[in-house]
């Protein structure tokens, strides 16, 4: 078991999660407050990672770090250093890869609160910023926690965009799934089964989560205020 | 009618409307001034009275024409004007109570003041209204736990917290849609000599609409009278609403008289 690839997944996924939610609360908000050609275009470029092989996006971001482009090399000169092959790299990876992962739940959940309380809102006076944050964010609390747990989850499972992007350098860009990976490709099967159990453990517990809640099963107080 | 209270020593509108607006198959073609404390919005449903209110609040946008309060234009599609609604110095209660399900009744009634500088007078004057409202005993409760009715008077009580808390230039106009409706008539007669007193007092004046000629009547008010989207009468209560009757009493007079 590799500790120092555990401990370096869990500060990517932390930090992949933290950066998500600050990008997908706004992002979301917006998507979900309106509609048009823009916001579709948006939504769609949001949902690429998706379906797009990782790999793909790990090429393309280590073609635009490089010194390739010249906004590559714009990076390379203020950083001193290329992007790519650090952790600082694999954290911008990460937070474009598990994108729709933190900006999905939230739109859904945005677009299940009822425009009413919005509006009663604003008819006391509220500012969109105060509507959002007094409102809109308590009744949609449940879809917070699993836009970050799927984001953080997501992050941890990532391999593709990783190896690309990251290379393999230990204590810097080798995660636990490249880990695994490599045991694999020594032979070391028992090790390789050891951090495998780890990271399904983990997923299992990040999904139970979800699911026990009790604010995921029944209402996050959108329904409420509905007559009993 | 004499010794009616009145909110200003000028006689400018206190609130100027001329909006066209097509609402389902009707054209709504609506123009009017209100100059007196409280005025009723009056008519049959579907006339067209829930989406003049909304205009005004600035959560329907008007096809043509323009809202101004005073001297301020909150809306003027000629000139591309459109105040939102958070901005407007008005106030606003919907139809159905949306109370904050994260937030007990009091906290409910001081949401339009709970972020400025004078919290404890916004306090102060919540448990007030509360008291007017019959809610003191609810105050803690959440909005899950109020019945229908409950609901309503929190719904209403914290718009009027808002308005008399006001703190921008001026005053806030009041919108109420079909404020009393959930409220039983014994409380409601008492509810409404004292609001009108109370908001009065508190210079905040009132566009109400209702389908309940009692209420306008139990109000003193000024009432506008609207049908097929049009404004037909404007005036005191007790001149529109017999003129009201004397109509049809004469309907009914001639549907007799024709089969007969």
């Amino acid at each position: 078991m590799d500790f120092e690839a555990l401990w370096l997944t869990l500060r990517l996924a932390l930090g992949t999660t933290a950066i998500l939610l600050v990008i997908a609360l706004p992002l979301a908000w917006w998507i979900a407050s309106g509609r048009g050609v823009t916001r579709a275009l948006v939504q769609a470029v949001v949902a690429l990672p998706l379906v797009l092989p990782p790999t793909v996006l790990g090429f393309y971001l280590l073609v635009a770090m490089g010194p390739l482009t010249a906004p590559g090399r714009l990076l390379i000169r203020l950083l001193g250093h290329p992007l790519a092959f650090s952790f600082a790299g694999l954290l911008v990876g990460s937070v474009l890869y598990s994108l729709p992962f933190a900006v999905q739940p939230l739109v859904a959940g945005f677009h299940a609160v009822d425009r009413g309380f919005i509006e009663a809102a604003a008819g006391l006076g509220a500012a969109p910023a105060k509507v959002f944050l007094s409102v809109v964010l308590p009744m949609t609390s449940a879809s917070l926690l699993t836009s970050a747990i799927l984001a953080f989850t997501h992050t941890v499972g990532e391999f593709g965009v990783v190896l690309m992007l990251g290379g393999n350098i230990p204590g810097a860009t080798r995660t636990l799934s490249i880990s695994l990976y490599d045991l694999v490709q020594d032979g070391n099967y028992q090790a390789a089964n050891r951090t495998a159990l780890v990271l399904m453990a983990f997923a299992m517990a990040a999904l139970l989560v979800i699911y026990l809640l009790p604010g995921m099963r029944k209402t996050d107080g959108r329904q409420a205020d509905v007559v009993r | 009618m004499e010794g009616r209270p009145t909110l200003s020593d000028s006689s400018k509108p206190l609130l100027t409307v001329r909006m066209e607006q097509r609402v389902g198959t009707v054209a709504l073609d609506v123009r009017f001034a209100l100059t007196e404390p409280w005025t009723v919005l009056f008519g049959p449903s579907g006339s067209g009275k829930t989406t003049v209110l909304r205009a005004i609040a600035g959560f329907v946008r008007p096809d043509a024409g323009s809202i101004a309060r005073g001297e301020r234009v909150l809306v003027d599609r000629a000139s591309d004007i459109f105040v939102p609604a958070h901005r407007r110095p008005v106030r606003s209660a919907g139809q159905t109570a949306r109370l904050f399900p994260n937030m007990t009744v009091r906290e409910n009634a001081i949401y339009g003041n709970g972020w400025t500088s004078k919290l404890q007078d916004a306090i102060e004057i919540a448990e007030q209204v509360m008291g007017l409202f019959r809610l003191k005993e609810l105050a803690d409760r959440m909005p899950h736990h109020l019945s229908g009715g409950e609901r309503q008077r929190v719904s209403v009580a914290r718009a009027v917290v808002s308005a008399i808390t006001y703190t921008g230039p001026g005053t806030a106009l009041l919108l109420l849609d079909e404020p009393f409706s959930g409220l039983d008539h014994a409380v409601r007669d008492d509810l409404l000599t004292e609001l009108r007193e109370w908001l009065v007092r508190w210079k905040t004046p009132v566009l109400s609409v209702t389908h309940d000629v009692g209420e306008a009547f139990q109000l003193g008010a000024e009432v506008i009278k609207i049908a097929n989207g049009r404004v037909v009468q404007q005036g005191p209560v007790s001149e529109v609403l017999c003129d009201e009757r004397l109509r049809l009493m004469g309907q009914l007079r001639a549907e007799t008289s024709l089969d007969t």
